[in-house]
């Protein structure tokens, strides 16, 4: 690379990571998943065929499950948008320190806290779609 | 006439887009604060300033293949050949070229290796215009625009090229809603473009054009924007990462892994030719299979709506209380 190259390289990271601190400091991105309805929503928008039923709701509007017909849907937020995976039951769920925690099974997309949800309350949802 | 000295015109307008980006960010503060977020800017911002450092890299190979196509491969010898009509003519032809790289960008699934990047943003604002690729030149997306370096000299294509992607940065926006109608017929546009990073199925494959939707309402590949349906913007299945080099790898890890276990060569092809999506036992959704499922539920809510009773022999109607004459109490009589 050139001389000037690098120097428009250095500019551009100092640019980016201006943007980036500004769009922070005006608190821009914030969203919550706020109801059942709003849950079921992003799932049937967000997986082709998905028709949602019930559906629990992390305490603090950052996850949720959609029960469907034969699968769940998880939602996480991310950023201030919703991203979406397609479960199938049992789920891989396990009790956190302020509510339950569901694998997802991908590295990157990451587990998925439910605050104030028991893992109990996990179980019951998906109960209806593992009995055989 | 000796060839004229063109600017690196990209590289001029970045102040600009940083200053339309914080412009922007503003109109979010005061109306949408959620049509931005910090980490998918920055994101965005990083991929775009990852994706000049990979052109910078690549670029003198290309220009020394555009140079020996020109000087070697020529099929006509322009008369007066960097007259303004001709920098109008190649900038035209060169749209037409980005568009059939871009249809087969979506619908190849090597190619969409590499276009993915710009699509993997839930959101869409200018800093998605910035989030570019890393691997266009892996992915060979060059050779769409290689037939021009047989007509016109290699600086007046990549000027062209350049001015073609200045021009797509202001379309990615949600602050502009629609453009005069006469632009909308002929122009790429905000409102077209949003259609083009939906993945609503009715919006899933369309508009892919650069400077001129024409091509697109030509090709049977335009969609206008509805009133009533509003874009949700992404991938068919968003990353729910800001891993920068996820962002830009995913797409051929998932090919590798896919030819590493395909069962024979066909399928092996077929997992980098056929459209993102395409699997051997049919298992994963492609935009057909997602759109046939839109298309089957839509009318299944259809004849829900044909099937709810409308007339006085309705539940509603049947409730209403009656005199004895037979005839309805309305609330009016009551």
């Amino acid at each position: 690379m050139t001389h000037a190259q690098l120097v428009q390289l250095a500019g551009s990271i100092i640019a980016i990571l201006a943007l980036a601190g500004f769009a922070r400091w005006l608190k821009l991105g914030e969203s919550r998943i706020a109801t059942e309805e709003d849950a079921r929503r992003f799932a049937e928008e967000a997986l082709a065929g998905f028709e949602g039923g019930r559906a629990l709701i992390s305490g603090d509007g950052s996850a949720a499950l959609v029960q469907g017909q034969g699968t769940i849907a998880v939602l996480k937020r991310h950023g201030a948008k919703v991203a979406v995976r397609r479960l199938v039951p049992p789920l891989r769920v396990r009790e956190a320190v302020e509510g339950a925690t569901v694998d997802t099974g991908e590295k990157l997309f990451g587990p998925v806290t439910l605050f104030g949800i028991t893992a109990d309350q996990v179980r019951g949802l998906e109960a209806p779609l593992t009995l055989v | 006439m000796a060839a004229p000295h063109l600017p690196d015109i990209v590289s001029l307008a970045v102040p600009g887009f940083v200053l339309l980006v914080l412009a922007e960010m503003l109109v979010a503060w005061a109306k949408d604060k959620s049509r931005y977020e910090p980490k998918d800017t920055l994101t965005s911002l990083a991929l775009g300033t990852g994706s000049t450092v990979a052109g910078a890299i690549t670029a003198g190979f290309i220009y020394a293949m555009a140079t020996w196509l020109y000087g070697h491969f020529r099929i006509v010898d322009l008369p007066n050949p960097w007259a303004w009509y001709w920098f109008v003519l190649c900038f035209v032809i060169d749209d037409f070229a980005y568009y059939l790289f871009h249809r087969s960008a979506h619908r190849v699934r090597w190619f969409w290796a590499s276009h993915v990047i710009h699509h993997s943003s839930q959101h869409y604002n200018l800093s998605t215009a910035l989030r570019q690729t890393w691997t266009g030149f892996i992915s060979i997306s060059f050779i769409f625009r290689l037939p021009l370096f047989l007509v016109f000299p290699p600086a007046m294509v990549l000027f062209a090229g350049g001015v073609n992607l200045i021009y797509q940065f202001w379309i990615h926006t949600e602050v502009i809603g629609r453009m005069p109608r006469w632009f909308e017929a002929v122009m790429n546009t905000p409102s077209h473009h949003r259609v083009h990073h939906a993945t609503n199925p009715r919006y899933l494959d369309k508009n892919y054009a650069g400077v001129f939707i024409v091509w697109d309402r030509w090709l049977g590949t335009f969609e206008p924007e509805r009133e009533d349906e509003a874009p949700r913007y992404g991938i068919v299945k968003n990353l729910g990462s800001f891993n920068l080099i996820w962002a830009a790898f995913h797409e051929w890890v998932g090919i590798a892994k896919d030819v590493w276990a395909a069962p024979g060569l066909k399928a092996k092809w077929n997992y980098i030719a056929k459209p993102p999506g395409w699997s051997h036992d049919g298992s994963r959704e492609t935009s057909e299979t997602i759109k046939a499922l839109w298309e089957e539920r839509e009318r299944a809510r259809e004849r829900v709506e044909w099937m709810k009773p409308i007339s006085s022999s309705s539940e509603e109607d049947r409730a209403v209380p009656r005199r004895p004459d037979g005839s309805a109490r309305t609330a009016a009589t009551r």
